[in-house]
């Protein structure tokens, strides 16, 4: 049901500056002309050996860090080989330095960053936690991710995809949702990444934040109507409901013993598919689900305890017959 | 069957309420699975919320995709109402 597709806007420096600057305590110092420089990999390097001039597998497209090491070990080097080790690993594809720990950049470097329109950053952090905070923003900002068709609640603590053809009754649902007290995260369109931890995340676009389109009413603000504590920014998804019309001939689920799950990202997600029709309180369903997840999660399967029960209450008539 | 064209948002305001409006309209009528594809993104078309998601302005390009039975009506009836500005005033008088 609906298309997903990969969305792929390129990182700039200017956007981890203005994202991370305060954070990482980041000063820019030189080349600001390059701050419209993208960055392509999700990776941070401390120069070390290359900076010693052995540049063999050297990948020129990640951002470079120095620390105390290769601060200290450019500072004993001559002026002419330090201009030109540093040429040599600072590429066109590096797109952008720090250097860490309070240090001062020798001054081959800012005219190297100035002269090449490589932004050049320092920070107090030491350099092992300002390495850490980068890789983790870098591959946070880099984590795959699609955008579907779709509304996003949340209902006692559990991230809920309502997912469906148009006019089926998603909207109509969730806003059953919001009255019972849960979550709206977004309507109608879900960006979901990929975490650490094969975790997928939800957030709505800001435009449509809080929004909801509701037939016959029209264009509601869910955070005015039902306040504050209604919506939320962001939620794990766990569990997908896809919402379909009741038809006669479809066989749906009336054991609930096997668990199908739906493919997003390569992570396997819990899936459901409701029939809905006339008279099938669809908010109190989708509540039923939720906490059926919920017990799962607590490691009680009622249907299949309930099997169990079955099977247990056969096998002891065939024992008493045979006596 | 599965059709795929470019084209430009006429509109002085951009893809506001209004246009997104006449879009629901339009497709109602329709059966086919429609997309707008913006910048990247790639929205369902038969949702308000997505058309006004993508914050399209004046001489934005978008392709639209329409897959199913009736996709050539489909087609035809969208990039006549993108060509007629769905109604709106296109050019700044």
């Amino acid at each position: 049901m609906g298309k997903n597709t990969t969305v792929l806007q390129p990182l700039l420096v200017e956007n981890l500056f203005q994202s991370q600057g305060v954070f990482l305590k980041l000063e820019l110092i030189a080349g600001e002309n390059g701050l419209q420089r993208k960055i392509k990999r999700p990776e941070a390097h401390r120069p070390g050996l290359s900076l010693c001039g052995f540049l063999k597998e050297f990948e020129p497209a990640r951002a470079l860090v120095f620390g105390n090491v290769e601060l200290h070990y450019l500072k004993d080097l001559s002026s002419p080989l330090r201009a030109e080790r540093l040429a040599a690993i600072l590429t066109e594809e590096v797109p952008f330095v720090v250097v860490a720990g309070k240090y001062r950049p020798p001054t081959e470097l800012i005219s190297l960053c100035k002269e090449k329109n490589i932004p050049l950053f320092i920070t107090p952090l030491p350099t092992m936690e300002l390495l850490g905070e980068l890789s983790t923003h870098l591959l946070d900002a880099f984590a795959p991710s699609i955008t579907c068709h779709g509304t996003f609640i949340e209902a006692f603590g559990v991230g809920l995809l309502i997912q469906g053809h148009s006019s089926i009754g998603k909207s109509e649902a969730a806003l059953g949702m919001i009255d019972r007290g849960h979550r709206l995260i977004s309507d109608d369109i879900v960006r979901l990444r990929r975490r650490k931890g094969n975790i997928l995340e939800g957030s709505g676009p800001e435009l449509t934040r809080h929004m909801m389109e509701i037939r016959g009413i029209g264009i509601i603000n869910v955070a005015h109507l039902y306040g504050a504590v209604c919506v939320r920014d962001t939620k794990s998804l766990d569990v997908i409901v896809t919402l379909e019309a009741w038809s006669d001939e479809a066989f749906y689920d009336r054991m609930g013993l096997d668990e199908r799950t739906l493919e997003l990202l390569g992570v396997q997600v819990p899936h459901h598919v409701l029939p809905v029709k006339p008279g099938r309180d669809v908010a109190l369903l989708l509540e039923t689900i939720v906490l059926n997840f919920r017990l799962k999660l607590m490691g009680y399967h009622s249907a299949k305890e309930f099997n169990a029960k079955l099977l247990e209450t056969i096998s002891e008539k065939v024992r008493k017959k045979r006596r | 069957m599965k059709l795929s064209q470019k084209v430009k948002v006429k509109n002085i305001l951009g893809l506001h309420a209004r246009p997104a409006t006449a879009i629901a309209r339009l497709l109602q009528k329709t059966r086919s699975q429609v997309f707008f594809t913006y910048r990247g993104e790639t929205v369902n078309a038969r949702s308000i919320m997505s058309i006004l998601m993508l914050a399209a302005g004046k001489n934005a390009s978008i392709v639209i995709t329409v897959d199913g039975e009736d996709a050539t009506q489909t087609m035809q009836s969208l990039v006549e109402g993108f060509e007629q500005a769905f109604g709106e005033a296109a050019h700044e008088s």
